[in-house]
C-alpha cells in the first residue's frame, strides 16, 4: 500500500488535502500530518511514506528545506499559495506542485502522475534545483545586512529605535549615548562596534567618540585648527568634528 | 560623501584664512577706498598739509580697519573677542584699530617721535579729527555689515525651517500615497481563500462567519482616496476581522485579545495604523514561531496621552532585520494625523515578542 505525509502549518488546508486524497486514491493512506517543516522530517523519519506533500511557507524549517532533509527517499509534492517564483523553479526543475486554492481536477493530475512513476526511482535531477530554490528563498529573507535598530533600555524595557530617528551617537566611558527624536539613552555597545555595524552611507564617525547621522545634519560649520562643529536639525547639541575626519566635510 | 550629505550640510560662515580672503574680496575694498577719498575730502580744507598726504593717511587707516575688521570676523575666539556679545566682536576690533593705527601714521610722520608728535597741537588736532573719522565711518560700516550678515543668517534660518517643513509635508504625503497603492497580499488573500474554500466544502457553519470577516477585511483594507471620519472603532472592526482570519488559519498557534474601553471607539483615528502593526506582529512575529502566540491590543490614557499597544509573544526583532517602509510610513502618517507629538514606540518583550505603541495626545 503507497503511503504518504502531509506537511502544513494551516490545519483546515491538511485536512482538505486529506479529504480529498481519500476520495481520489482510496488506496493511498495518510500516515502523518505535520505541523511544519521539523515536525515534517521527524515523521518523515519514523513512518518513511512513498510520498510527502511539503507547503512551502512552514514556520522553522520551509517546505523546501524539508525536501532536501527528505532527499530522494520519496516522491516529493510542493504546495504553495501564490508564489510565481517558487512555480516558476518547479516547473523548471520537473518538479510536482500544487497552487493553494487548487481544484480536484488539478490534484486528479497530482494523482496520476505520482500513480504512474511510483515505480520508478525519484528522478535524480532533484537536489541542484532544491539548492537553487533554498537559495532563492533565502535571497528573498529581508537582508542581515547593516544594522536596523539599536536596542536601548529606557526605565525597565528595552526599547528599539531605528537607526533613522538616530541623530547621533556618543561615547561615554563604558557606554554609549544614543540621541534620537524620543530622547537619549545609554547602551553597552561600544562606539567602534556601532561604526562597524551601521550603514557607512548614513553614519559617519566625525570625532574619536561621536557618530553622526548624516540626513540629520543641518550644517557643518568650520573652526580653527583643522577642526569643524556638526550642527544638527531641530537640535541645539554641536558636535566635534576632529582633523583626522574632516575630510568627510571637505569640498562644501 | 553621499550626495545626501553634501545637500544636507550647508556651508555656514566659514572661518580662519579662507574667511579672513573672502571679507577681502568684493565691494569691500572699494567701499573702503571710496570713503577714504570722500574723508580726505572733506578734512582737506582744515588741514595745511597737503591733499595727497592727507589722502595717504586716510586710505591707511582705511586698509587697516578693513584688515581688523575682516580678521576679528575670521578669528572670532581669538584675542579675548569671544567675551563679546554675537557679533559685536569686529565692532569693537575697528573702534579699537581706529585711534591705533592713526597714531601708528603720525608716530611715522614724526620718525616715530612720540614727543614730537604730542608737542605739536596742528598734529593732535589731525590726530583727532582723522582717529574720530575713522572711528565714526568705520563703525558705521563695520555695524553695517554685522547687520548684514545677522539678517541674511536669519532669512537662511527661515529657509531651512521652511525646508523642514516642507519635507515633513512630503513625507506624510508619500506615506498616504503608498497607503493607497497599497495592496492586498496574493500570499494572504489566496491562502485565507484556500480555508474558506475548505470549510464551505465540509459545509462547516464556520464558513459564513469567516467569509463576513473576509468581506469586512478586503473592504477596509481596498484602496481609496477619501475616508471622511476614519474612526478608532472602524480600525479595531478591521483588526478583528484580520485577527479571526489569521486564527482560522491558524488555531493552534495564534491568541489574540482586543481590549480597548468603549468610550474611546467614536476617537478620530488614521485608516489602517493599528493594521500595520498587527499584520506585523503575525508576519514577523507569530508566523516564523512553530509554537505561535498571543496578540494583545489594549488602549490606555496616561500623562495626556493615548497609548495604543499592539503586544506579541513571537520571535521578536532582530537588530539587523530590516524594518520595512511600513513602520516609517506609519510614523509620518500618525505625525500628519495627530501632528509631531504622535510617536510610535517599539519594545522587547520577555522572553520573546515585540510590543508596539502608538501614542498621540489624548
Amino acid at each position: 500500500m503507497t503511503t504518504a505525509l502531509i506537511a502544513d502549518d494551516e490545519p483546515l488546508l491538511r485536512e482538505r488535502l486529506a479529504h480529498h486524497l481519500a476520495l481520489l486514491w482510496p488506496e493511498l493512506r495518510i500516515v502523518a500530518q505535520a505541523r511544519n517543516g521539523r515536525e515534517a522530517v521527524e515523521l518523515f523519519d519514523e513512518h518513511a511514506p512513498d510520498i510527502a506533500f511539503l507547503d512551502v511557507h512552514m514556520p522553522g524549517l520551509n517546505g523546501i528545506e524539508a525536501a532536501r532533509a527528505i532527499d530522494r527517499r520519496a516522491q516529493v509534492v510542493f504546495v504553495t499559495a501564490y508564489e510565481q517564483y517558487a512555480v516558476q523553479a518547479f516547473e523548471h526543475g520537473a518538479l510536482d506542485y500544487l497552487v493553494k486554492p487548487f481544484d480536484e481536477a488539478r490534484l486528479a493530475d497530482t494523482v496520476q502522475r505520482l500513480k504512474n512513476r511510483a515505480a520508478a526511482p525519484a528522478a535524480d535531477a532533484l537536489t541542484p534545483v532544491l539548492d537553487r530554490l533554498a537559495q532563492e528563498l533565502r535571497s528573498r529573507m529581508p537582508a542581515r545586512s547593516f544594522l536596523q535598530w539599536i536596542k536601548a533600555s529606557v526605565g525597565n524595557s528595552v526599547r528599539l529605535i531605528p537607526v533613522e530617528q538616530v541623530a547621533y551617537l556618543r561615547s561615554d566611558e563604558k557606554y554609549t549615548l544614543v540621541a534620537w527624536d524620543g530622547g537619549e539613552a545609554l547602551i553597552r555597545k561600544t562606539i567602534r562596534e556601532l561604526a562597524d555595524e551601521l550603514d557607512p552611507d548614513r553614519f559617519v564617525q566625525v570625532h574619536r567618540s561621536v557618530i553622526v547621522n548624516l540626513t540629520q545634519v543641518a550644517q557643518v560649520i568650520r573652526g580653527l585648527n583643522e577642526t569643524a562643529d556638526v550642527h544638527l536639525r531641530g537640535r541645539s547639541e554641536v558636535l566635534p568634528v576632529s582633523r583626522s575626519y574632516l575630510h568627510l566635510f571637505r569640498q562644501m | 560623501m553621499t550626495p545626501d550629505a553634501t545637500s544636507a550640510a550647508t556651508a555656514a560662515p566659514p572661518a580662519g584664512w579662507p574667511a579672513f580672503l573672502a571679507s577681502l574680496r568684493g565691494p569691500s575694498v572699494g567701499t573702503t577706498i571710496g570713503l577714504a577719498i570722500i574723508v580726505a575730502a572733506m578734512l582737506n580744507p582744515i588741514f595745511s598739509t597737503a591733499f595727497m598726504v592727507l589722502l595717504g593717511r586716510t586710505l591707511f587707516l582705511g586698509i587697516v580697519l578693513l584688515l581688523a575688521f575682516a580678521a576679528a570676523r575670521a578669528w572670532p575666539n581669538a584675542w579675548g573677542l569671544r567675551w563679546l556679545p554675537d557679533g559685536l566682536g569686529p565692532v569693537v576690533a575697528v573702534a579699537a584699530a581706529a585711534p591705533l593705527a592713526t597714531l601708528m601714521v603720525y608716530l611715522m610722520a614724526t620718525g616715530g617721535n612720540f614727543l614730537a608728535f604730542v608737542q605739536a597741537p596742528d598734529r593732535v588736532s589731525g590726530f583727532m579729527w582723522i582717529a574720530g573719522s575713522g572711528i565714526v565711518f568705520g563703525l558705521l560700516m563695520a555695524l553695517g555689515a554685522t547687520v548684514r550678515e545677522k539678517l541674511a543668517y536669519t532669512r537662511s534660518q527661515a529657509l531651512q525651517f521652511e525646508l523642514e517643513r516642507s519635507r515633513l509635508e512630503k513625507q506624510a504625503l508619500d506615506a498616504r500615497l503608498s497607503l493607497l497603492q497599497a495592496q492586498i497580499e496574493p500570499h494572504f488573500l489566496f491562502n485565507t481563500l484556500a480555508n474558506v474554500q475548505a470549510l464551505v466544502e465540509s459545509n462547516s457553519p464556520r464558513a459564513a462567519d469567516v467569509l463576513k470577516s473576509l468581506i469586512a477585511y478586503l473592504r477596509a483594507a481596498m484602496p481609496r482616496l477619501h475616508d471622511d471620519q476614519p474612526t478608532l472603532a472602524n480600525e479595531l472592526a478591521l483588526v478583528r476581522a484580520y485577527l479571526e482570519l489569521m486564527q482560522m488559519r491558524m488555531p493552534d498557534r495564534l491568541q489574540f485579545s482586543i481590549d480597548v474601553a468603549p468610550a474611546l471607539a467614536g476617537r478620530r483615528f488614521p485608516a489602517m495604523a493599528l493594521l500595520t502593526l498587527v499584520e506585523n506582529a503575525v508576519r514577523h512575529g507569530i508566523d516564523p514561531s512553530e509554537e505561535g502566540g498571543r496578540i494583545d491590543i489594549g488602549a490606555r490614557t496616561e500623562h495626556g496621552t493615548l497609548r495604543l499597544s499592539v503586544a506579541d509573544t513571537g520571535v521578536g526583532m532582530d537588530a539587523h532585520s530590516t524594518p520595512g517602509t511600513g513602520l516609517s510610513n506609519l510614523r509620518a502618517r500618525l505625525q500628519g494625523f495627530f501632528g509631531p507629538g504622535a510617536t510610535l514606540q517599539l519594545e522587547e518583550r520577555l522572553p520573546h515578542g515585540l510590543r508596539a505603541d502608538i501614542v498621540i495626545p489624548a
